[in-house]
Formats: structure tokens, sequence, C-alpha cells
């Protein structure tokens, strides 16, 4: 039998679900879009930006991004295989720079670093590579595993215990210190392409981002372990019924977690010039967003929201900010960012490239 | 010694106890179905097999090797493979790819191209989809793709978990076609059915599971005729 509801009644209910918090967010959504909107017409009237800074600020946020993209990579194949949220990849980050800040730095007493650059570099990469890499994986092996069938937030608690551990480990080895990573001349040089003068290490670290990272997509979109990753990442009760052996393939994971963030550790050094123990907690958070960004779980959904934060750090402050006459804009890029990053998920909560988490593992 | 036995298997959920006391067996080359109601504990049962669950008491022993504490992927690279229930093929993967991951644990890389393009022949509708994403095919593609997923293990034996649930009738018909020929290429086969009539009357030997228990036994066709079989499942 149909129950009949009062048309007014019904009128009632639909109204009464509007609440005061969706009000508040709508207008929070349109005040941000209003001031996005004005802050760009006013930079782009008053010009006070030409375009060859536009290019700079466009090939600094691709550099940004880059790093955030590889850092972004770990965060989503980890928790693609185990659901986990790992606090500790920004960290992973950190001792592989550790690393290649004293590799750089004995090869700049030497004077290697100065006169052979490619095998310095190369050196310098596959140490932090390594380094990372291990450390992810006795992280994985002494702290993850033993969470692996643990419902709840326990793991997640357990992965920001790691980051703790890792990060008064350096401290404690190293001092709290902010060391200088070494700048030979040919980390300084620039390439003059149309008039316009580009960082020739920014390139480098594009170039080499966007390469490692065709090399990932290569792995896991065709070999053996990268299938078995991408199906365990799917169903890991259904890949063990293959035959697939479930912890071969998290090690395997935090294996190419770990390498990545080894690379962005190198390049995190090149921009910043600088390692300290605490350098992992703020990229990894940002790159952790941007995981979120385009979609935690997706691979390309990383890349692209890496690469977008990136811009939008660096592009943002002067094209958003400047133009409403707020002073010193560079101070608030990462109030930007972080903006942005919650106003994006506010209208697509599961990211730009992301399905409904809900769905997954009916 | 049978080729796939099940001995006085406990199998519990924390305090719920879903097994209580199971013993079946499997001769080398036999058909065997299992029936039951919903929540009899089929699928556990499988699982457990399988080394997804571990029994709180019981053997489970398969190819003259105990494998009741043997881990899962180890478990299927005897060769004792599952097609579990709901299918549970890799969505997001392309059909070949679900076909490859099936070949997970074999080496012969000609041998499984051939093996390939052997299930296009043995399922011609997943010939046109063979790059498309499983998770797009129909309901009764993917029990093809799951099927045949797990024949490119080259299994010795299948334990198969309800492969018609969902379907048509005709896919129902086309489904236990293909069981057949499996078996009749030599796989022993173990399977879980709900169409109880269809499955009974293709087995060798059937068992009856019941809240945990098994309640009847005895060859396929007897069971078909069997009263209480007959009242319980066949309506
Ligand atoms: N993950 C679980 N946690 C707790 N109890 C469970 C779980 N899975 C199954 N059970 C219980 O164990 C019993 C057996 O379930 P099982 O799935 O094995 O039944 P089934 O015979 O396969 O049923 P169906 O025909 O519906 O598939 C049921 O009472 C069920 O409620
Ligand atoms: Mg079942």
């Amino acid at each position: 039998m149909a129950v009949q509801i009062p048309e007014d009644r019904l009128k009632i209910a639909r109204l009464s679900r509007i609440s005061i918090v969706d009000v508040l967010l709508w207008a929070l959504r349109i005040g941000v879009l209003g001031v996005v909107i004005a802050g760009t017409i006013g930079t782009l009237i008053n010009g006070r930006y030409g375009w060859t800074q536009w290019v700079d600020f466009v090939v600094f946020g691709l550099t940004l991004g880059s790093i955030y993209a590889q850092i972004a990579l770990g965060y989503t194949m980890v928790y693609g295989v185990l659901r986990l949220i790992n606090f500790a990849h920004g960290d992973f980050m950190m001792s592989g720079a550790f690393s290649a800040f004293f590799v750089a730095n004995a090869f700049y007493r030497s004077g290697f670093l100065e006169s052979h650059p490619v095998p310095a570099l190369l050196c310098i990469l596959i140490t932090s590579m390594i380094v990372s890499t291990a450390v992810a994986l006795l992280a994985e092996r002494f702290a993850y595993r033993p969470f692996r069938r643990v419902v709840g937030l326990a793991p997640l608690i357990c992965a920001i215990g790691v980051s703790f551990f890792l990060q008064q480990t350096f401290r404690g080895m190293f001092g709290s210190s902010i060391r200088a990573y070494p700048d030979p001349s040919w980390q300084r040089a620039t390439i003059s392409f149309l008039g316009i003068e580009v960082q020739a290490v920014e390139l480098l670290v594009i170039g080499l981002a966007v390469l490692f990272m065709i090399g990932l997509y290569l792995i896991v979109q065709y070999t053996k372990m990268g299938k078995a990753m991408r199906a365990v990442a799917e169903d890991g009760d259904a890949a063990a019924l293959m035959g697939i052996d479930v912890d071969k393939v998290v090690v395997f994971t935090f294996m190419l977690g770990g390498a990545m963030a080894g690379i962005a550790g190198v390049f995190y050094c090149f921009v910043y010039k600088q390692v300290y123990f605490y350098m992992g907690f703020t990229p990894g958070i940002k790159a952790f967003g941007a995981a979120v960004l385009g979609g935690i779980g997706s691979i390309p959904g990383a890349v692209l929201g890496g690469f977008f934060l990136g811009l939008v750090e660096s592009v943002g402050p002067a094209l958003f900010l400047d133009g409403l006459g707020i002073p010193g804009p560079y101070q608030l890029r990462d109030v930007i960012a972080f903006t942005l990053l919650i106003m994006v998920l506010i209208f697509r909560p599961n990211g730009i490239l992301g399905e409904r988490l809900g769905k997954k593992r009916a | 010694m049978p080729y796939l036995e099940v001995d006085d298997l406990h199998v519990g959920y924390g305090q719920i106890a879903a097994l209580k006391g199971v013993s079946l067996s499997v001769e080398k080359g036999q058909l065997v179905t299992l029936v039951g109601a919903n929540g009899a504990g089929k699928t556990t049962l499988l699982r457990t097999i399988s080394g997804l669950l571990r029994p709180s008491r019981g053997s489970v022993n398969f190819d003259g090797q105990r494998i009741d504490a043997m881990e899962a992927h180890k478990i299927a690279g005897t060769g004792l493979v599952q097609v579990p229930e709901g299918r549970r093929i890799f969505g997001r993967l392309t059909v070949s790819e679900n076909l490859e991951l099936g070949a997970f644990t074999r080496n012969d890389k000609a041998e499984i191209m051939a093996d390939k393009e052997r299930m296009m022949t043995v399922f011609p509708r997943l010939k046109e989809r063979f790059r498309q994403l499983a998770g797009t095919l129909s309901g009764g593609e993917q029990q093809m793709v799951a099927t045949a997923r797990a024949l490119m293990a080259r299994p010795k034996a299948l334990l198969m978990d309800e492969p018609t649930m969902g379907l048509s009738p005709i896919m129902v018909e086309q489904v236990f076609d293909t069981i057949q020929t499996i078996h009749a290429q030599g796989v022993t086969i173990l399977l879980v059915e709900q169409n109880a009539l269809m499955a009974l009357s293709v087995a060798d030997y059937g068992y009856v599971l019941e809240s945990g228990h098994i309640v009847l036994e005895g060859q396929g066709d007897a069971l078909v005729d069997d009263e209480r079989v007959r009242h319980a499942y066949l309506g």
C-alpha cells in the first residue's frame, strides 16, 4: 500500500536538507572563484609581468610539478595496493636527499662534481634511489606488514610513527641544522631560447622526471609484476587465487615508490639547494594532496595532480593575487595551493581521475 | 588416497562457526558437485581449500600434499585453481591482461600465447573484446573471462563457485557445456551450484551441505531422485 505524503510536507523535507553548512560552502566556492577571477583580470590588465616572466613561472611550476608528481606516484601506488596512506613517504624522499647530499658534497670537495657533471649526477641519483628504496622496504617489512590485515586507523597511525621515527633518526644522526646542497656552476647555467632565459637545471629536472615517469608507466603497464600490481590493487584475494604472491607485489610497489621518491629527493635538492631532517614533510603533504587531487589510486591522476599543483603554486600568486594588490603574494603560495586543492575536492570528491571509492571491491 | 580430500574441516568467522566438520573427497578426473542453500558454507569451504581462510581443525590434501597451511598463491601453484564466486575478474584490466594473469605461475611464454589463442576459439565472444577493459563486459562474458583466466593456469583441478550466478537460461546452458568440455579434457572439477538439478545431473558424485554439515552424498543421478533433495532444492 502506498502512503500518501502531503505536498507541503515534501517541500519542507526538501528545504530542510539544504543546511546552513551547504549555504556556507556555496558562499565559499563562489567567493574563491570571485577572488580568482578578479585577481586574474586585475593582473592581466595591470600587465606587470611580461611574457618572459610568465614562461619563467610556468617552467618553475613544471619543475615543482615533476617533483610532486614523482612523490605522489609513491602515495598512489601504495594506496592502490594496500589502501594505506603512507604518511612516511615524504621521509623516504628525505632519506634519499640526505644521501644525495653526502655524495654530492664529497664530489664537490674533490672537484669531480664540477668537472664531470654527468657521471656525478648518475652516482647521486643512483645512491638516492637505493637509499630511499631501502628505507621504504625496511618500513614495509618491519612496520607496515604486521598491520596488513588490521582494519581501522592503526595502520595510518603506524605510518605517522614511521614518519616521526625517520625524521628523528636523521636528526639524531646528522643534527637539525639546514645544510647547503653544493651548487656547482653547471647547476646555475641558463639556456637562452627565443630571448627567454631558463634555468638549465629546471629543464633537466623536468626532462628526467618525464623520462622516469614514462619508465614507470612501461613497467606498470607491460611487465608481469606491473600487471600483477594492478591486479592486486583491484582485488588482492582474486590475485592470490591466480598464484600471485601478494607480499612480493607489495614489496615491488614499495620499491617503485621508493625509487621515485629517491629521484624526487635529488631534484628537490637541485631546486631548493638544502637538506634537513624535516624537509620531507611539506612536499610529502603536498604530493599527497596532489595524489588525492588526481584521484588516489590512479597513476595518471598522480602525475596530473602533481603538475597541476606545481603550476598553481608557481603561477597562482602572480596571476590570482597580484591583481588584487596583495603585497608579497609569494608568501601565500601554499595558501593558494591548498585552497585550490580543497576547491577541486569540493567539486570532485574523488579527484580528477578518481572513481567512487565505495564501488571498489564490491 | 583421493585426489582432493577434505577431512573434518572446521572453519569459523570469529565466534561464528561456518563449517562444523566437513569431509569430502574428489577422485582424479571426477566432476563432483556441492549443493546447498544460501549460507550453508559452500563458499567458505572453497575459500578454505584455496588457502584464503584458515581452518581451526581438520585437513585438506591435494595431489598427495597437505595444503591447509599453505599460502593461497602457493596452492594455486600446485595446480588447484579457483573460479571464485561473483567472478572477481580484474575489471580495470583488459581481457587479454586478465588471461595473462591467469597464467601467472607459468613461465613458458610461447605456450601461454598459444593458450591465449586457444581461449579465443573456446570463447569466440571474447575475441572481439580482447583489448577491452574486462569490467565493461556483460555478466556472461565476464564469466567466460573468469573461466578462461582459470584455465590459463592449466589447472589439474578446478574449484568453481556458482559460475551460473545471475546468468540468463541460455548462458547457464553454455556454462554447463563449457564445464563438461573442460571435464572431458581431464580436469578434475569441484562445482558449487545453485542450479542443483542441472549440476547433479552432470556430476559423477554429489554432496549436500546444510549449515556447515554434509547431510547427504551419493551418485549425481541418485541424488537428483532423492526425495529429500527434491524437496529442499528442486522445488
Ligand atoms: N566474512 C564473513 N564474516 C562473518 N560471517 C561470514 C562471512 N562470510 C560468510 N559468513 C557466514 O558464514 C556462513 C556461510 O557462508 P558462505 O558464504 O560460505 O555460504 P554459501 O553457502 O556460499 O552461501 P551462498 O549460496 O549464498 O553463496 C553464513 O552464515 C555467512 O553468514
Ligand atoms: Mg557462496
